[in-house]
Protein backbone atom coordinates (compact mmCIF):
# COMPACT_ATOMS: atom_id res chain seq x y z
CA UNK A 1 0.00 0.00 0.00
CA UNK A 2 1.48 3.42 -0.79
CA UNK A 3 0.75 6.49 1.21
CA UNK A 4 -0.82 9.10 -0.89
CA UNK A 5 1.30 11.82 -1.78
CA UNK A 6 0.67 14.96 0.18
CA UNK A 7 0.08 17.38 -2.99
CA UNK A 8 -3.16 15.72 -3.55
CA UNK A 9 -4.62 15.28 -0.21
CA UNK A 10 -3.04 18.38 1.14
CA UNK A 11 -0.96 18.49 4.18
CA UNK A 12 -2.41 17.12 7.30
CA UNK A 13 -2.47 19.87 10.30
CA UNK A 14 -2.49 19.72 14.04
CA UNK A 15 -4.03 23.12 14.07
CA UNK A 16 -4.94 22.76 17.94
CA UNK A 17 -1.35 21.90 19.07
CA UNK A 18 0.06 24.84 18.10
CA UNK A 19 -2.37 27.58 19.41
CA UNK A 20 -0.35 29.19 22.54
CA UNK A 21 -2.83 31.55 24.02
CA UNK A 22 -5.73 29.15 25.79
CA UNK A 23 -8.20 29.42 22.00
CA UNK A 24 -6.73 25.67 22.67
CA UNK A 25 -8.90 24.52 25.57
CA UNK A 26 -12.38 26.68 24.54
CA UNK A 27 -11.79 25.13 21.02
CA UNK A 28 -11.03 21.54 22.56
CA UNK A 29 -14.13 22.62 24.51
CA UNK A 30 -16.41 23.31 21.18
CA UNK A 31 -14.68 20.03 19.08
CA UNK A 32 -15.87 18.16 22.50
CA UNK A 33 -19.40 19.35 22.74
CA UNK A 34 -19.48 19.09 18.52
CA UNK A 35 -18.50 15.50 19.09
CA UNK A 36 -21.13 14.71 22.26
CA UNK A 37 -24.03 16.45 20.12
CA UNK A 38 -23.14 14.55 17.02
CA UNK A 39 -23.00 10.76 19.02
CA UNK A 40 -26.41 11.89 20.82
CA UNK A 41 -28.21 13.11 17.71
CA UNK A 42 -27.42 9.92 15.58
CA UNK A 43 -27.83 7.79 19.30
CA UNK A 44 -31.22 9.46 19.16
CA UNK A 45 -32.30 8.92 15.55
CA UNK A 46 -31.28 5.26 14.68
CA UNK A 47 -32.44 4.65 18.45
CA UNK A 48 -35.53 5.92 17.20
CA UNK A 49 -35.79 4.08 13.91
CA UNK A 50 -34.42 0.87 16.27
CA UNK A 51 -37.91 0.99 18.61
CA UNK A 52 -40.24 1.80 15.50
CA UNK A 53 -38.93 -1.33 13.99
CA UNK A 54 -39.58 -3.42 17.40
CA UNK A 55 -43.16 -2.13 17.54
CA UNK A 56 -43.62 -2.83 13.53
CA UNK A 57 -42.28 -6.52 14.26
CA UNK A 58 -44.60 -6.68 17.85
CA UNK A 59 -47.83 -8.32 16.61
CA UNK A 60 -50.57 -5.48 16.40
CA UNK A 61 -53.90 -5.41 18.32
CA UNK A 62 -56.47 -8.51 17.12
CA UNK A 63 -59.73 -9.58 17.37
CA UNK A 64 -59.61 -9.81 21.24
CA UNK A 65 -62.97 -12.19 21.23
CA UNK A 66 -66.61 -12.52 21.49
CA UNK A 67 -69.46 -14.07 23.48
CA UNK A 68 -70.59 -16.98 21.20
CA UNK A 69 -74.09 -18.73 21.49
CA UNK A 70 -73.46 -22.45 22.61
CA UNK A 71 -77.16 -23.99 23.40
CA UNK A 72 -80.26 -23.48 25.44
CA UNK A 73 -79.87 -24.49 28.84
CA UNK A 74 -82.63 -27.52 28.10
CA UNK A 75 -80.15 -28.95 25.53
CA UNK A 76 -77.80 -30.20 27.94
CA UNK A 77 -78.89 -32.13 30.82
CA UNK A 78 -76.94 -32.06 34.21
CA UNK A 79 -74.19 -34.92 33.53
CA UNK A 80 -74.56 -34.21 30.09
CA UNK A 81 -71.39 -32.52 27.52
CA UNK A 82 -71.22 -31.63 24.79
CA UNK A 83 -68.04 -30.78 22.35
CA UNK A 84 -68.14 -26.74 21.28
CA UNK A 85 -65.95 -25.80 17.97
CA UNK A 86 -65.64 -21.88 18.21
CA UNK A 87 -65.24 -20.63 14.55
CA UNK A 88 -61.75 -19.95 14.92
CA UNK A 89 -61.21 -23.94 15.56
CA UNK A 90 -60.52 -24.04 19.00
CA UNK A 91 -62.44 -27.27 20.11
CA UNK A 92 -64.32 -27.03 24.04
CA UNK A 93 -65.89 -29.32 26.05
CA UNK A 94 -68.89 -27.77 27.79
CA UNK A 95 -70.94 -29.99 30.42
CA UNK A 96 -73.45 -29.61 32.81
CA UNK A 97 -72.45 -30.66 36.82
CA UNK A 98 -76.00 -29.24 38.51
CA UNK A 99 -79.47 -29.16 38.04
CA UNK A 100 -79.31 -25.74 38.85
CA UNK A 101 -78.31 -23.13 36.56
CA UNK A 102 -78.22 -21.05 39.47
CA UNK A 103 -75.66 -23.07 41.30
CA UNK A 104 -71.88 -21.76 41.05
CA UNK A 105 -70.28 -24.00 37.76
CA UNK A 106 -73.32 -25.42 36.78
CA UNK A 107 -71.72 -25.88 34.05
CA UNK A 108 -68.27 -25.84 32.76
CA UNK A 109 -66.57 -25.44 29.43
CA UNK A 110 -63.02 -26.68 28.93
CA UNK A 111 -60.47 -25.86 26.28
CA UNK A 112 -58.87 -29.21 24.74
CA UNK A 113 -55.47 -26.86 24.46
CA UNK A 114 -52.94 -28.31 26.73
CA UNK A 115 -51.61 -26.13 29.42
CA UNK A 116 -48.66 -27.20 29.58
CA UNK A 117 -47.09 -26.03 25.76
CA UNK A 118 -49.89 -25.62 23.64
CA UNK A 119 -50.75 -29.45 22.23
CA UNK A 120 -54.52 -30.66 21.68
CA UNK A 121 -55.67 -33.14 24.41
CA UNK A 122 -58.19 -36.01 23.23
CA UNK A 123 -60.59 -37.44 25.46
CA UNK A 124 -60.35 -41.60 26.34
CA UNK A 125 -63.35 -43.09 27.14
CA UNK A 126 -61.93 -46.17 28.15
CA UNK A 127 -59.27 -44.33 30.44
CA UNK A 128 -61.76 -41.40 31.07
CA UNK A 129 -59.41 -38.97 31.17
CA UNK A 130 -58.27 -36.23 28.48
CA UNK A 131 -54.29 -37.14 27.04
CA UNK A 132 -51.96 -35.03 26.12
CA UNK A 133 -49.77 -36.61 23.39
CA UNK A 134 -46.66 -33.85 23.70
CA UNK A 135 -45.15 -34.91 26.85
CA UNK A 136 -47.66 -37.46 28.59
CA UNK A 137 -50.14 -34.80 30.20
CA UNK A 138 -53.19 -36.43 31.42
CA UNK A 139 -56.23 -35.09 33.14
CA UNK A 140 -59.62 -35.66 34.64
CA UNK A 141 -63.08 -34.68 33.38
CA UNK A 142 -63.32 -31.73 35.43
CA UNK A 143 -59.78 -30.96 33.54
CA UNK A 144 -57.79 -31.63 36.99
CA UNK A 145 -54.04 -32.19 36.21
CA UNK A 146 -53.52 -36.27 37.22
CA UNK A 147 -50.12 -37.12 35.03
CA UNK A 148 -47.01 -35.50 33.52
CA UNK A 149 -45.70 -32.44 33.30
CA UNK A 150 -49.27 -30.31 33.88
CA UNK A 151 -49.10 -32.49 37.42
CA UNK A 152 -45.83 -31.45 38.31
CA UNK A 153 -46.45 -28.08 37.68
CA UNK A 154 -50.35 -28.04 39.01
CA UNK A 155 -51.90 -26.59 35.80
CA UNK A 156 -55.44 -27.70 35.07
CA UNK A 157 -57.07 -27.05 31.36
CA UNK A 158 -58.15 -23.98 30.64
CA UNK A 159 -61.94 -23.08 31.60
CA UNK A 160 -63.71 -20.53 29.34
CA UNK A 161 -66.00 -18.04 30.94
CA UNK A 162 -69.87 -19.04 30.80
CA UNK A 163 -72.62 -16.59 31.02
CA UNK A 164 -76.54 -17.35 30.96
CA UNK A 165 -78.52 -15.05 29.32
CA UNK A 166 -82.26 -15.96 29.78
CA UNK A 167 -82.58 -19.62 28.71
CA UNK A 168 -79.28 -19.43 26.49
CA UNK A 169 -75.68 -20.75 27.52
CA UNK A 170 -73.26 -18.67 26.40
CA UNK A 171 -69.16 -19.02 26.09
CA UNK A 172 -66.26 -16.18 25.83
CA UNK A 173 -64.01 -17.36 22.92
CA UNK A 174 -60.92 -15.60 22.26
CA UNK A 175 -60.21 -14.12 18.82
CA UNK A 176 -59.16 -15.59 15.46
CA UNK A 177 -56.76 -18.52 14.50
CA UNK A 178 -55.20 -19.80 12.11
CA UNK A 179 -57.69 -22.87 11.22
CA UNK A 180 -59.75 -20.92 9.72
CA UNK A 181 -57.07 -19.79 6.80
CA UNK A 182 -56.43 -23.49 6.85
CA UNK A 183 -59.16 -24.68 6.36
CA UNK A 184 -60.50 -23.03 3.16
CA UNK A 185 -57.61 -24.89 1.62
CA UNK A 186 -57.29 -28.04 3.78
CA UNK A 187 -59.60 -29.91 1.84
CA UNK B 1 0.42 -12.55 -21.92
CA UNK B 2 2.71 -10.06 -19.95
CA UNK B 3 0.88 -6.80 -21.44
CA UNK B 4 -3.03 -8.52 -19.87
CA UNK B 5 -0.44 -9.37 -16.35
CA UNK B 6 0.67 -5.60 -16.44
CA UNK B 7 -2.97 -4.40 -17.21
CA UNK B 8 -4.37 -6.41 -14.41
CA UNK B 9 -1.36 -5.35 -12.23
CA UNK B 10 -2.27 -1.83 -12.41
CA UNK B 11 -6.23 -1.85 -11.88
CA UNK B 12 -5.87 -4.40 -9.28
CA UNK B 13 -2.75 -3.30 -7.71
CA UNK B 14 -2.06 -6.55 -5.53
CA UNK B 15 1.25 -8.51 -5.50
CA UNK B 16 0.83 -12.15 -5.60
CA UNK B 17 3.48 -11.96 -2.65
CA UNK B 18 1.11 -9.85 -0.66
CA UNK B 19 -1.19 -12.63 -1.13
CA UNK B 20 0.47 -14.98 0.02
CA UNK B 21 1.36 -13.14 3.27
CA UNK B 22 -2.14 -13.15 4.02
CA UNK B 23 -3.40 -16.73 3.49
CA UNK B 24 0.02 -18.19 4.58
CA UNK B 25 -0.61 -19.04 8.19
CA UNK B 26 1.50 -21.60 8.98
CA UNK B 27 -0.62 -24.15 10.61
CA UNK B 28 0.18 -27.12 13.20
CA UNK B 29 0.50 -30.34 12.08
CA UNK B 30 -1.83 -31.71 13.71
CA UNK B 31 -4.14 -30.31 12.13
CA UNK B 32 -3.78 -32.77 9.16
CA UNK B 33 -6.02 -34.76 11.28
CA UNK B 34 -9.52 -34.93 10.10
CA UNK B 35 -10.88 -34.52 13.72
CA UNK B 36 -8.66 -31.44 13.87
CA UNK B 37 -9.94 -29.48 10.91
CA UNK B 38 -13.60 -30.04 12.15
CA UNK B 39 -14.06 -26.13 11.99
CA UNK B 40 -13.92 -26.22 8.20
CA UNK B 41 -16.76 -28.37 7.89
CA UNK B 42 -19.87 -25.95 9.17
CA UNK B 43 -18.19 -23.87 6.96
CA UNK B 44 -18.89 -25.67 3.69
CA UNK B 45 -21.80 -27.43 4.73
CA UNK B 46 -23.20 -23.72 5.21
CA UNK B 47 -22.22 -22.89 1.43
CA UNK B 48 -23.87 -25.83 0.47
CA UNK B 49 -27.18 -24.54 2.77
CA UNK B 50 -27.09 -21.30 0.68
CA UNK B 51 -26.50 -22.29 -2.75
CA UNK B 52 -29.56 -25.48 -2.23
CA UNK B 53 -31.89 -22.80 -0.47
CA UNK B 54 -31.44 -20.17 -2.74
CA UNK B 55 -32.82 -22.82 -5.60
CA UNK B 56 -35.65 -23.99 -2.92
CA UNK B 57 -36.81 -20.34 -2.56
CA UNK B 58 -37.50 -19.77 -6.00
CA UNK B 59 -40.30 -22.27 -5.50
CA UNK B 60 -41.10 -21.79 -1.88
CA UNK B 61 -44.02 -20.27 -0.81
CA UNK B 62 -44.10 -19.28 2.87
CA UNK B 63 -47.82 -18.53 3.33
CA UNK B 64 -49.37 -21.25 5.39
CA UNK B 65 -52.40 -22.14 2.79
CA UNK B 66 -49.83 -22.42 0.15
CA UNK B 67 -46.51 -23.06 1.98
CA UNK B 68 -47.16 -27.25 2.17
CA UNK B 69 -48.24 -27.79 -1.24
CA UNK B 70 -45.19 -25.80 -2.50
CA UNK B 71 -42.73 -28.16 -0.95
CA UNK B 72 -44.87 -31.02 -1.98
CA UNK B 73 -44.28 -29.31 -5.41
CA UNK B 74 -40.66 -29.48 -5.28
CA UNK B 75 -40.68 -32.75 -3.88
CA UNK B 76 -42.70 -34.20 -6.32
CA UNK B 77 -42.84 -32.19 -9.29
CA UNK B 78 -40.17 -29.70 -9.81
CA UNK B 79 -37.55 -31.48 -11.57
CA UNK B 80 -34.27 -32.62 -9.55
CA UNK B 81 -36.26 -30.51 -6.90
CA UNK B 82 -36.14 -33.97 -4.41
CA UNK B 83 -32.76 -34.12 -4.74
CA UNK B 84 -32.24 -30.48 -4.24
CA UNK B 85 -34.92 -30.29 -1.26
CA UNK B 86 -32.64 -33.79 -0.01
CA UNK B 87 -29.30 -32.14 -0.45
CA UNK B 88 -30.48 -28.94 2.11
CA UNK B 89 -32.09 -31.17 4.61
CA UNK B 90 -28.48 -33.70 4.70
CA UNK B 91 -26.13 -30.77 4.54
CA UNK B 92 -28.49 -29.12 7.53
CA UNK B 93 -28.15 -32.18 9.66
CA UNK B 94 -24.54 -33.00 9.22
CA UNK B 95 -24.15 -28.79 9.47
CA UNK B 96 -25.44 -29.28 12.93
CA UNK B 97 -23.02 -32.46 13.56
CA UNK B 98 -20.13 -30.94 12.48
CA UNK B 99 -20.78 -28.15 14.39
CA UNK B 100 -21.19 -30.33 17.73
CA UNK B 101 -18.38 -31.96 17.18
CA UNK B 102 -16.17 -29.34 16.52
CA UNK B 103 -17.35 -28.48 19.63
CA UNK B 104 -16.44 -31.12 21.20
CA UNK B 105 -13.09 -31.11 20.08
CA UNK B 106 -12.37 -27.73 20.87
CA UNK B 107 -13.47 -28.33 24.49
CA UNK B 108 -12.20 -31.62 24.96
CA UNK B 109 -8.34 -29.81 23.86
CA UNK B 110 -8.94 -27.02 25.99
CA UNK B 111 -8.75 -24.54 23.12
CA UNK B 112 -11.01 -22.18 24.66
CA UNK B 113 -8.61 -21.19 27.24
CA UNK B 114 -6.68 -17.76 27.42
CA UNK B 115 -6.61 -16.04 25.45
CA UNK B 116 -9.24 -17.70 22.72
CA UNK B 117 -12.11 -16.99 25.15
CA UNK B 118 -14.04 -15.11 23.30
CA UNK B 119 -13.75 -17.33 20.33
CA UNK B 120 -15.21 -19.67 22.31
CA UNK B 121 -18.28 -17.06 23.02
CA UNK B 122 -18.65 -16.36 19.35
CA UNK B 123 -18.57 -20.03 18.79
CA UNK B 124 -21.38 -20.64 21.39
CA UNK B 125 -23.08 -18.12 19.10
CA UNK B 126 -22.47 -20.00 15.78
CA UNK B 127 -23.79 -23.00 17.48
CA UNK B 128 -27.21 -20.91 19.23
CA UNK B 129 -27.85 -19.48 15.37
CA UNK B 130 -26.90 -22.68 13.45
CA UNK B 131 -30.08 -24.59 15.72
CA UNK B 132 -32.16 -21.79 15.40
CA UNK B 133 -31.64 -22.17 11.53
CA UNK B 134 -31.98 -25.65 12.16
CA UNK B 135 -36.24 -24.63 13.82
CA UNK B 136 -37.15 -22.42 11.70
CA UNK B 137 -36.02 -24.17 8.58
CA UNK B 138 -38.15 -27.49 9.76
CA UNK B 139 -41.09 -25.49 10.58
CA UNK B 140 -41.23 -24.03 6.77
CA UNK B 141 -42.52 -27.54 5.58
CA UNK B 142 -45.82 -27.12 7.32
CA UNK B 143 -46.37 -30.51 8.25
CA UNK B 144 -48.14 -31.55 10.96
CA UNK B 145 -44.81 -32.44 13.70
CA UNK B 146 -43.88 -28.27 12.09
CA UNK B 147 -46.28 -27.03 13.51
CA UNK B 148 -46.84 -28.70 16.59
CA UNK B 149 -43.08 -28.34 17.03
CA UNK B 150 -43.46 -24.52 16.72
CA UNK B 151 -46.56 -24.19 18.81
CA UNK B 152 -44.53 -25.95 21.31
CA UNK B 153 -41.25 -24.13 21.21
CA UNK B 154 -43.46 -20.64 21.29
CA UNK B 155 -44.73 -22.02 24.71
CA UNK B 156 -41.51 -22.64 25.80
CA UNK B 157 -40.30 -19.41 24.95
CA UNK B 158 -43.41 -18.11 27.09
CA UNK B 159 -42.37 -19.96 30.11
CA UNK B 160 -38.95 -18.29 29.91
CA UNK B 161 -39.10 -15.38 33.19
CA UNK B 162 -39.45 -11.98 32.34
CA UNK B 163 -38.70 -11.97 28.18
CA UNK B 164 -40.54 -14.69 27.35
CA UNK B 165 -43.97 -13.67 26.87
CA UNK B 166 -42.33 -11.04 24.25
CA UNK B 167 -40.33 -13.47 23.09
CA UNK B 168 -43.35 -15.38 22.02
CA UNK B 169 -45.02 -12.58 20.82
CA UNK B 170 -42.19 -11.56 18.21
CA UNK B 171 -41.79 -15.29 17.30
CA UNK B 172 -45.93 -15.69 16.16
CA UNK B 173 -46.64 -12.53 15.57
CA UNK B 174 -49.39 -13.05 18.18
CA UNK B 175 -50.83 -15.13 21.09
CA UNK B 176 -51.10 -17.99 18.61
CA UNK B 177 -49.74 -19.88 15.74
CA UNK B 178 -51.58 -17.31 13.30
CA UNK B 179 -51.17 -16.87 9.71
CA UNK B 180 -48.53 -13.93 9.89
CA UNK B 181 -46.31 -16.65 11.53
CA UNK B 182 -44.76 -18.49 8.75
CA UNK B 183 -43.48 -15.54 7.27
CA UNK B 184 -41.51 -15.10 10.43
CA UNK B 185 -40.24 -18.16 10.21
CA UNK B 186 -39.25 -17.53 6.51
CA UNK B 187 -37.25 -15.07 7.00
CA UNK B 188 -35.66 -15.47 9.81
CA UNK B 189 -34.22 -18.85 8.49
CA UNK B 190 -33.59 -17.27 5.11
CA UNK B 191 -32.24 -14.18 5.59
CA UNK B 192 -31.72 -12.93 9.08
CA UNK B 193 -30.19 -15.75 10.67
CA UNK B 194 -27.71 -16.68 7.81
CA UNK B 195 -26.64 -13.26 7.29
CA UNK B 196 -25.51 -13.29 11.23
CA UNK B 197 -23.62 -16.54 10.99
CA UNK B 198 -21.71 -15.23 7.77
CA UNK B 199 -20.94 -12.32 10.09
CA UNK B 200 -20.13 -14.12 12.82
CA UNK B 201 -18.06 -16.75 11.07
CA UNK B 202 -15.91 -13.80 9.63
CA UNK B 203 -14.89 -13.01 13.09
CA UNK B 204 -14.28 -16.37 14.30
CA UNK B 205 -12.02 -16.76 11.81
CA UNK B 206 -10.27 -13.51 11.97
CA UNK B 207 -9.60 -14.42 15.61
CA UNK B 208 -8.51 -17.69 14.53
CA UNK B 209 -5.73 -15.91 12.53
CA UNK B 210 -4.96 -13.25 15.25
CA UNK B 211 -4.30 -15.77 17.86
CA UNK B 212 -3.68 -19.07 15.46
CA UNK B 213 -4.60 -22.49 16.41
CA UNK B 214 -3.89 -23.79 19.69
CA UNK B 215 -0.75 -25.90 19.85
CA UNK B 216 -0.72 -29.54 20.40
CA UNK B 217 1.92 -31.78 20.68
CA UNK B 218 1.71 -35.97 20.25
CA UNK B 219 4.16 -38.47 21.11
CA UNK B 220 4.50 -39.98 17.99
CA UNK B 221 5.57 -36.76 16.08
CA UNK B 222 9.37 -37.08 15.63
CA UNK B 223 11.05 -33.72 16.92
CA UNK B 224 12.94 -33.46 13.46
CA UNK B 225 10.60 -33.17 11.45
CA UNK B 226 9.30 -29.35 10.68
CA UNK B 227 5.70 -29.17 13.33
CA UNK B 228 3.81 -26.95 11.00
CA UNK B 229 2.68 -26.99 7.35
CA UNK B 230 1.73 -24.00 4.89
CA UNK B 231 -1.91 -22.77 4.88
CA UNK B 232 -1.67 -22.42 1.04
CA UNK B 233 -1.76 -24.73 -0.52
CA UNK B 234 -1.49 -27.21 1.45
CA UNK B 235 -4.52 -26.83 4.33
CA UNK B 236 -6.51 -25.68 1.48
CA UNK B 237 -6.16 -29.11 -0.12
CA UNK B 238 -7.15 -30.94 2.70
CA UNK B 239 -10.36 -28.60 3.14
CA UNK B 240 -11.25 -29.22 -0.60
CA UNK B 241 -10.43 -33.39 0.11
CA UNK B 242 -13.12 -32.92 2.94
CA UNK B 243 -14.97 -30.78 0.78
CA UNK B 244 -15.40 -33.11 -2.10
CA UNK B 245 -15.86 -36.54 0.45
CA UNK B 246 -18.74 -34.32 2.22
CA UNK B 247 -20.31 -33.64 -1.86
CA UNK B 248 -20.26 -37.74 -2.15
CA UNK B 249 -21.80 -37.94 0.85
CA UNK B 250 -24.51 -35.67 0.99
CA UNK B 251 -25.29 -37.09 -2.85
CA UNK B 252 -25.61 -40.20 -1.50
CA UNK B 253 -27.80 -39.74 0.96
CA UNK B 254 -29.94 -37.50 -0.83
CA UNK B 255 -30.74 -40.55 -3.11
CA UNK B 256 -30.76 -43.18 -0.70
CA UNK B 257 -32.83 -41.52 2.33
CA UNK B 258 -34.76 -38.47 0.57
CA UNK B 259 -36.53 -36.33 2.26
CA UNK B 260 -40.18 -36.98 2.12
CA UNK B 261 -43.44 -35.27 3.09
CA UNK B 262 -45.54 -36.17 6.53
CA UNK B 263 -49.03 -35.15 6.70
CA UNK B 264 -49.92 -31.75 6.30
CA UNK B 265 -50.23 -28.92 9.46
CA UNK B 266 -53.66 -29.25 11.36
CA UNK B 267 -54.14 -27.14 13.89
CA UNK B 268 -57.12 -29.15 15.36
CA UNK B 269 -55.35 -32.38 15.70
CA UNK B 270 -52.17 -32.85 17.68
CA UNK B 271 -50.59 -35.90 16.14
CA UNK B 272 -50.72 -39.25 18.58
CA UNK B 273 -46.43 -39.66 18.10
CA UNK B 274 -45.03 -35.91 18.00
CA UNK B 275 -41.19 -35.37 17.60
CA UNK B 276 -39.16 -32.65 16.87
CA UNK B 277 -35.95 -32.89 14.89
CA UNK B 278 -33.34 -35.10 16.49
CA UNK B 279 -30.68 -32.30 17.73
CA UNK B 280 -34.07 -31.14 20.05
CA UNK B 281 -34.64 -34.38 21.28
CA UNK B 282 -32.12 -33.83 24.47
CA UNK B 283 -34.45 -30.98 25.33
CA UNK B 284 -37.64 -32.96 24.76
CA UNK B 285 -36.93 -35.47 27.10
CA UNK B 286 -35.89 -32.78 29.45
CA UNK B 287 -38.92 -31.44 29.56
CA UNK B 288 -41.06 -34.78 29.82
CA UNK B 289 -38.49 -35.46 33.44
CA UNK B 290 -39.45 -31.77 35.16
CA UNK B 291 -41.99 -28.92 35.27
CA UNK B 292 -41.64 -26.74 32.51
CA UNK B 293 -40.55 -23.76 35.12
CA UNK B 294 -37.76 -26.40 36.23
CA UNK B 295 -37.01 -27.64 32.47
CA UNK B 296 -36.67 -24.11 31.23
CA UNK B 297 -34.64 -22.23 33.91
CA UNK B 298 -32.50 -25.29 34.44
CA UNK B 299 -31.51 -25.39 30.41
CA UNK B 300 -30.95 -21.36 30.75
CA UNK B 301 -28.68 -22.46 33.23
CA UNK B 302 -26.72 -25.20 31.18
CA UNK B 303 -26.70 -22.66 28.24
CA UNK B 304 -25.35 -19.61 30.29
CA UNK B 305 -23.05 -22.23 31.57
CA UNK B 306 -21.86 -23.24 28.35
CA UNK B 307 -21.49 -19.24 27.06
CA UNK B 308 -19.06 -18.51 30.39
CA UNK B 309 -17.22 -21.69 30.38
CA UNK B 310 -13.82 -20.30 29.44
CA UNK B 311 -13.95 -18.35 33.03
CA UNK B 312 -16.33 -21.49 34.79
CA UNK B 313 -13.34 -23.33 33.55
CA UNK B 314 -10.52 -21.31 34.87
CA UNK B 315 -12.35 -21.33 38.93
CA UNK B 316 -12.55 -24.92 38.47
CA UNK B 317 -9.00 -25.43 38.13
CA UNK B 318 -8.26 -23.11 41.20
CA UNK B 319 -10.76 -24.91 42.97
CA UNK B 320 -9.80 -28.56 42.25
CA UNK B 321 -6.22 -27.67 41.40
CA UNK B 322 -6.39 -30.24 39.01
CA UNK B 323 -5.78 -28.81 35.23
CA UNK B 324 -8.28 -31.83 33.88
CA UNK B 325 -11.39 -30.98 35.59
CA UNK B 326 -13.06 -29.79 32.46
CA UNK B 327 -12.75 -33.13 31.21
CA UNK B 328 -15.05 -35.16 33.58
CA UNK B 329 -17.65 -32.14 33.27
CA UNK B 330 -17.53 -32.80 29.42
CA UNK B 331 -17.09 -36.83 30.22
CA UNK B 332 -20.48 -36.34 32.37
CA UNK B 333 -22.09 -34.09 29.91
CA UNK B 334 -21.21 -36.50 26.50
CA UNK B 335 -22.86 -38.85 28.21
CA UNK B 336 -26.14 -37.08 28.99
CA UNK B 337 -26.39 -35.56 25.77
CA UNK B 338 -25.98 -39.32 24.15
CA UNK B 339 -28.38 -40.40 26.36
CA UNK B 340 -31.29 -38.62 26.73
CA UNK B 341 -30.91 -38.62 22.58
CA UNK B 342 -31.10 -42.48 22.03
CA UNK B 343 -34.10 -42.12 24.91
CA UNK B 344 -36.13 -39.79 23.66
CA UNK B 345 -35.83 -41.77 20.04
CA UNK B 346 -36.64 -45.20 20.79
CA UNK B 347 -40.01 -44.05 22.87
CA UNK B 348 -43.47 -43.42 21.60
CA UNK B 349 -44.03 -41.30 24.55
C1 LIG C 1 -21.02 -22.37 11.96
C2 LIG C 1 -20.30 -22.94 12.84
C3 LIG C 1 -18.78 -22.90 12.97
C4 LIG C 1 -17.81 -22.73 12.00
C5 LIG C 1 -18.03 -22.54 10.52
C6 LIG C 1 -16.54 -22.78 12.66
C7 LIG C 1 -15.31 -22.67 12.02
C8 LIG C 1 -14.07 -22.83 12.64
C9 LIG C 1 -12.81 -23.06 11.99
C10 LIG C 1 -12.57 -23.17 10.49
C11 LIG C 1 -11.85 -23.19 12.96
C12 LIG C 1 -10.37 -23.52 12.74
C13 LIG C 1 -9.89 -24.73 13.53
C14 LIG C 1 -10.57 -26.03 13.23
O1 LIG C 1 -10.85 -26.32 12.06
O2 LIG C 1 -10.81 -26.80 14.18
C15 LIG C 1 -12.51 -22.96 14.22
C16 LIG C 1 -11.88 -22.92 15.47
C17 LIG C 1 -12.50 -22.64 16.70
N1 LIG C 1 -13.87 -22.74 16.96
FE1 LIG C 1 -15.30 -22.84 15.48
N2 LIG C 1 -16.74 -22.95 14.01
C18 LIG C 1 -18.09 -23.03 14.23
C19 LIG C 1 -18.71 -23.22 15.46
C20 LIG C 1 -18.05 -23.19 16.71
C21 LIG C 1 -18.66 -23.50 17.98
C22 LIG C 1 -20.09 -23.96 18.17
C23 LIG C 1 -17.68 -23.31 18.95
C24 LIG C 1 -17.76 -23.50 20.44
C25 LIG C 1 -18.66 -22.97 21.22
C26 LIG C 1 -16.48 -22.88 18.28
C27 LIG C 1 -15.30 -22.53 18.91
C28 LIG C 1 -14.08 -22.45 18.29
C29 LIG C 1 -12.81 -22.11 18.92
C30 LIG C 1 -12.60 -21.70 20.39
C31 LIG C 1 -11.81 -22.24 17.92
C32 LIG C 1 -10.31 -22.07 18.09
C33 LIG C 1 -9.74 -23.47 18.25
C34 LIG C 1 -8.25 -23.53 18.31
O3 LIG C 1 -7.62 -22.48 18.50
O4 LIG C 1 -7.71 -24.67 18.17
N3 LIG C 1 -16.74 -22.86 16.93
N4 LIG C 1 -13.86 -22.77 14.01
S1 LIG D 1 -48.11 -29.91 25.80
FE1 LIG D 1 -49.40 -31.26 26.86
S2 LIG D 1 -48.04 -32.33 28.14
FE2 LIG D 1 -46.75 -30.89 27.13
Amino acid sequence: MQEPSGDIRGERTDAVESRPDGSESRRGFLEHAAGVTMAGGLTAGYGMLVSHAVRFLYPSETDPGSWQFVCTLDDLQPGDSMPFTTPAGAKLVVARQAEDPAQDDAFIALSSVCPHLGCKVHWEANNERFFCPCHNGAFDAQGNPIAGPPKAAGQSLTRFPLRIEGNLLMVWVPGTGISEVISETNA
Amino acid sequence: MSRLNAWIQERIPVHGDQLRELTNEPVPNHLKRWWFALGGTPAYLFVVQVVTGILLAFYYQSSPSAAWESVRYITEDARYGWYIRSLHKWAATLMIASVILHQMRVYFTAAYRRPRELNWVIGMCLLMCTLLTGFTGYSLVFEQLSYWGATVAANISDAVPVIGSFGKQMLLAGDTYNERTLPRFYILHAAVLPTTIILLMAVHITFIRLHGVTELHFEDESPDEPDHFNFFPDHLLTELTIGLVLMILLSALATVLPATMGPRANPLVTPEVIKPEWFFYVSFRWLKLFSLSVAVISTGFIIAAMFVWPWIDRLLIRLTRNEDASVYVGIVATFLLIGLTVWEAVVTH
